[in-house]
């Protein structure tokens, strides 16, 4: 029951900050061959085990069409991005993949387990593989950063008190805030609390850690010095890690493994260096930023 | 012209069984034991409670006490009967003013409290982030703030039916003066028994847990951003005022309809 509350959350959501540009059923221009022509669907080995999987995943909020047969493997240990004009669906799919939404049709793996068929505790507990970086850090504004980091070990671990000091204090120096501990969120820049978000999704070790657009409302300096971080702390930890954007630099910083989503689909994905000689001409044009090309403003 | 005159209950009625929905999840989270996992957050929701909202109450319980004991008072002598104002302040405070003062309070402090709190969380996606890290946000957000409203509530309501009877009996014997105070009293009790306020403590619970309700249904259902949340706001508001009526009215229907349960006629 209450992941229909979340889904008409979510919908709501959508509706007002992640509105697709295109409407693809019962709205669409031309037909599917074209809409898809640059859809090449490869998936370029990458030389490892797939920790998240999309199979034929199909995702509508009434008559938008966000996910429309999507074909996707997320490789483990590796840093993954998925890249994509606005609004085509990046978001929705970080939701599917801890269970926040459900495909209408399809399925999503994790680790090879069904996610939409989970039960409620299984969902739970499947949760606590990840840790996810949301926009803006998503920090509780009724507690300070140190309780903010200490809240899933708290909650989830029978971790004394000196135990959990010694964590939080550990992952607040590395993300570069040791000493703001005793700060609420509302003190702190969009850096600051996507750096606190950072640690508290890293808190208990997660095999996947999963960033929504770590890099919006960030200056160059500060989504560079936040990339290497990530490529950091990836180094030092492992596991999956997948970030969801559509800066080409930050992509080039820190991606090994790339997929391209356009139109609900995957355009292209591979291994990053391969996805920047690619010669599809939708790879070429968003990869490189260019204004000509098969992306218009519509 | 797709939407017809129809849409709109149809729309008031579908938000009623979502509501209906919400509140049978909610009781399940807490009857199942599941929000004992987070006593914790129950207790804190309970002080924050206790800080927040028990001297707003309490102030508005014991204004309307002085206000019904004067109305009574001077209702009484212009019937010559100034020794019977202590009968108005018996059923007047216990049965109807506070739980109606209660539930107005309990809508405009911890109602919309509730919505701002619980939706802002919401469009912030802390709700979400509590759910990835694997914690059922409605067990934590929703079902702790209504063990939390269940455990401090009865205390406070029966301490707020106790600060308006002593205002009316300021107002009555105090100020206004015609009745001496054994003479209020002995009225006073003679129009009251443990049952009455057994029932007007069942009127408030009901109240208050229609309106911890539709708070967090609204606060956790909550879109479209700020402007979403304020929407939700209203909304939650008019349908607990609508509420705290409704369960007034039916309170004192089903209490005291058939029996008035006083010490007149046959």
């Amino acid at each position: 029951m209450a992941e229909e509350y979340e889904r008409t959350e979510e919908q709501g959501e959508l509706e007002s900050e992640d509105q697709p540009t295109h409407v693809m059923e019962g709205g669409g221009s031309g037909t599917e061959a074209e809409e898809y022509q640059y859809h090449t669907g490869q998936q370029r080995d990458h030389g490892s085990d797939d920790a998240i999987e999309f199979i034929d995943v199909k995702k509508s909020f009434g008559r938008n069409t966000i996910l429309n047969g999507l074909n996707l493997g997320i490789p483990d240990n590796m840093i993954s991005m998925i890249l994509g004009p606005s609004g085509t669906g990046k978001s929705v799919c970080i939701k599917h993949m801890v269970g926040l939404l459900y495909p209408d049709e399809g399925d999503v793996l994790v680790h090879g387990e069904s996610v939409p068929n989970m039960a409620d505790d299984d969902l739970f507990e499947m949760r606590k593989k990840f840790g996810v970086l949301f926009q803006d850090g998503a920090l509780f504004g009724s507690m300070n950063l140190y309780d903010n980091v200490a809240f899933p070990l708290r909650q989830h671990t029978d971790k004394g008190e000196d135990e959990i000091a010694e964590i939080v204090n550990r992952r607040l120096k590395e993300v570069g805030l040791g000493g703001a501990g005793d700060k609420m969120p509302n003190e702190l820049s969009g850096g600051m609390r996507k750096r606190a978000g950072f640690a508290r999704a890293l808190v208990l070790d997660p095999q996947i850690v999963l960033f929504d657009e770590p890099d919006s409302g960030l200056d160059p300096v500060r989504t560079a010095l936040l990339c290497e971080l990530i490529k950091e702390i990836h180094e030092e930890n492992g596991g999956c890690y997948v970030v969801i954007t559509h800066d080409i630099m930050s992509a080039r910083r820190v991606a090994e493994y790339i997929a391209i989503l356009w139109k609900g689909r995957i355009v292209e994905s591979g291994p990053a260096q391969e996805l920047f000689n690619s010669d599809n001409q939708f790879v070429r044009q968003f990869l490189s930023g260019e204004a000509k090309g098969p992306l218009g403003m519509e | 012209m797709g939407r017809t005159w129809l849409a709109v209950p149809r729309d008031w009625v579908a938000s009623l069984g979502d509501i209906a929905k919400f509140a049978a999840r909610d009781f399940y989270e807490i009857f199942g034991g599941r929000v004992f996992k987070f006593f914790g957050e129950a207790l804190r929701q309970a002080g924050i409670l206790i800080l927040g909202s028990t001297l707003v109450i309490w102030s508005t319980t014991f204004i309307l006490g002085l206000q019904c004991g004067i109305e009574g008072a001077y209702f009484n002598r212009s019937v010559g009967a100034p020794a019977y104002a202590g009968v108005f302040s018996a059923w007047c405070d216990l049965r109807e003013i506070m739980p109606y003062a209660f539930g107005y309070m309990m809508a405009a402090k911890v109602g919309t409290g509730l919505v701002a709190e619980i939706g802002a969380m919401r469009i912030s996606d802390e709700v979400d982030a509590l759910e990835v890290m694997g914690i059922s946000s409605m067990t934590f957000l929703c079902a702790t703030r209504l063990l939390a409203s269940w455990m401090v509530l009865p205390f406070m309501y029966i301490a707020a039916v106790g600060a308006g009877f002593f205002a009316s009996y300021l107002a009555v014997v105090q100020q206004i003066g015609e009745v001496s105070s054994g003479g209020f009293f002995l009225i006073f009790w003679m129009f009251q028994n443990p049952p009455d306020l057994l029932y007007s403590l069942i009127k408030g619970m009901t109240m208050a847990t229609f309106i911890v309700i539709v708070g967090a249904y609204y606060g956790y259902t909550a879109s479209g951003g700020p402007v979403g949340v304020g929407t939700a706001t209203a909304k939650s508001m008019v349908l607990n005022v609508v509420g705290v009526h409704l369960v007034g009215m039916l309170g004192t229907q089903i209490f005291w309809g058939s029996n008035p349960r006083a010490p007149i006629g046959g």
